[in-house]
């Protein structure tokens, strides 16, 4: 019982569903790789709906529209600042250096959150008309990432008002910024992937996140902790990232080379493999809907 | 397993004789090659029910080192499909409920992928399977003109230059800054089908008679079908009314538990799947 694929060979078919996975030859992605830009500049303009519609269906008929956005993480830091500045001798200017890993924690967890359900939220899409896939998670990343750079700008604002003055080292705070939202797309279509399959994923991840909040120094500097002891953050991923924020933004100064160096390979290895794994499994995801 | 058996999919030796006859006498036009080309296309649904394709289940399997005994059943929703469609033909597909012609509409919509087989088509593809999709209830008429349009592959200027032209022709100009969430369905429906059909495709994709609006609206929506489908390379029909397939299309396709029965001219075609059908009927 047989069923011939493309190249007329001949495989049982019991074992494979959809097309069998192609062999990992490089022309195989580099073809991928093409074909998926055609698509995202073809498909370009609903991104650019998708993201638009939400940010406007979002603050819809609110009074305060967009400002809502920004005062959520303004209160949030304010408390948290106000209330652990007291616990927090060590680091002068507690409440700067609170924002400055806060903020960009919060685009990651809500890219995170949100892209684990965007291939099962667009169902009716997915159903209905061809679309790129990739576009999904995409898209909440993109949302996401607006509103942190709105976060970011009326932070700017905030700090101002405390008399904090802007540092040359902020011209390198965009660089910081695609690095972070590199490494955050590439898990987002992991856990985008992921969910599909498996629908616990979701629950599994705020938990996750959770304690991966806790564990990164953001609410905390690795100076408090024993100089022997301090290594043991370098093997979180975030820890890069989060320290070039409070780099850039605490600190006024530039990150060490060695810091972007390594934050730079996690975000291409995260892209990489978040890349690979989504494209390996979107094909049958329509059918797991 | 009687789908296995390759010779009830021998049928296309004769189809692809004609196909070649057909091209034969289309020599002088330069693009001779069949817009949709079908070789040996099947697909298969696993159906996976949720609560045995947990994370649990997975990991309960590799731990206990067992295989995956989560039941699945698989159902062939098309099976060696050979096929091949050239410019100017009209195909309309018949069969019965389940038979798998929505579901070949769909694959040639790229929405599923084939299990196995190979699927070539040259041309950029509109299907008219499910209106309205992405139709987001919270934003205006006009909004989604644009939104669709960009699924469809307008840009945003190009489609706002139709938007004038989809509300003369649904009569919802009035209500062009109206949200989506307070249309009536009619309403809804003659906007999408309006959407739908604004386009220039290659190659169009029919499903069903599409139930669109009041009476006049109704004529309308045919006389506009008919010009899409008269501008339009390769049309693709399914339906269950045979009259308006007869009118249509100049090839029928017969689809029957996802396999090509018949293919041929369409009258043909529907006599056989008539002929069968009565045969049925009077037997049972």
């Amino acid at each position: 019982m047989e069923v011939r694929t493309n190249g007329g060979v001949k495989v049982p078919h019991a074992e494979f569903f959809p097309p069998p996975p192609s062999p990992r030859a490089p022309s195989v992605w580099a073809r991928r790789i093409a074909e998926d830009r055609r698509e995202l500049v073809r498909f370009w303009p609903v991104v650019q709906n998708m993201v638009v519609q939400e940010l406007r269906v979002r603050y819809q008929r609110s009074l305060l529209g967009f400002f809502w956005s920004l005062l959520n993480p303004l209160l949030m830091l304010a408390t948290l600042g106000f209330v652990f500045a007291h616990m927090m001798k060590t680091v002068s200017n507690y409440p700067v250096f609170l924002f400055a890993g806060m903020v960009p924690w919060s685009f990651l967890n809500t890219s995170l959150n949100d892209s684990a359900t965007s291939i099962i939220n667009n169902e009716g899409l997915i159903r209905k008309i061809y679309l790129p896939k990739l576009i999904f998670p995409l898209a909440r990343v993109l949302i996401a990432l607006v509103t942190f750079v709105f976060s970011m700008a009326a932070m700017f604002v905030l700090l101002l008002a405390m008399h904090a003055r802007p540092s040359w080292a902020l011209l390198f705070l965009p660089v910081v910024v695609a690095l972070f939202a590199g490494f955050t797309l590439g898990l987002s279509l992991i856990i985008a992937t992921a969910n599909t399959f498996y629908r616990d994923t979701g629950h599994l991840i705020s938990v996750f996140l959770q304690a991966w909040y806790f564990v990164t120094p953001i609410l905390y500097p690795t100076t408090e902790f024993p100089e022997g002891s301090r290594w043991l953050f370098r093997l979180n991923p975030a820890y890069y990232f989060i320290e070039m924020f409070q780099d850039v933004l605490r600190w006024g100064r530039m990150p060490e080379f060695g810091v972007v160096a390594a934050a730079a390979v996690i975000a291409a290895v995260s892209l990489g493999v978040g890349y690979a794994v989504f494209k390996s499994q979107e094909d049958k995801m329509v059918f797991r809907l | 397993m009687p789908y296995s058996s390759r010779r009830k999919t021998r049928w296309s030796s004769g189809s692809d004789r004609e196909a070649r006859t057909a091209t034969a006498s289309q020599m002088e036009s330069p693009d001779a090659r069949p817009l949709i080309e079908l070789n040996d296309v099947s697909l298969r649904f696993v159906n996976y029910s949720d609560k045995q394709h947990s994370l649990k289940r997975a990991v309960l399997d590799l731990v206990l080192r067992r295989e995956s005994v989560a039941p699945k059943s698989e159902f062939w929703a098309l099976r060696a499909i050979n096929l091949k469609i050239h410019q100017g033909e009209r195909v309309g597909i018949v069969g019965g409920n389940g038979a798998g012609k929505s579901t070949l509409l769909r694959m040639l919509a790229r929405i599923y992928p084939p299990s196995s087989g190979r699927i070539e088509i040259r041309g950029n593809v509109a299907p008219l399977i499910e209106m309205g999709a992405g139709f987001n209830h919270e934003l205006s008429g006009t909004d989604n003109i644009v939104f669709n349009g960009a699924m469809l592959g307008f840009s945003k200027s190009q489609m706002l230059a139709r938007a004038q032209g989809i509300y003369e022709f649904t009569g919802l100009g009035e209500f062009a800054a109206l949200p989506l969430k307070y249309y009536s369905s009619g309403m809804y429906m003659r906007l999408a089908f309006a959407i739908a059909t604004e386009v220039h495709p290659d190659i169009l994709l029919i499903d069903e008679a599409l139930g669109v609006g009041d009476a006049a609206f109704l004529e309308k929506a045919k006389v506009r079908l008919r010009g899409l489908v008269e501008r339009s390379k390769v049309v693709i029909i399914v339906s269950h009314d045979l009259g308006s397939l007869r009118e249509f299309c100049n090839r029928g396709l017969w689809i029957q538990h996802g396999q090509l029965l018949a293919d041929g001219p369409i009258n043909d075609v529907i006599d056989q799947y008539l002929a069968r059908t009565t045969a049925q009927a009077a037997s049972a």
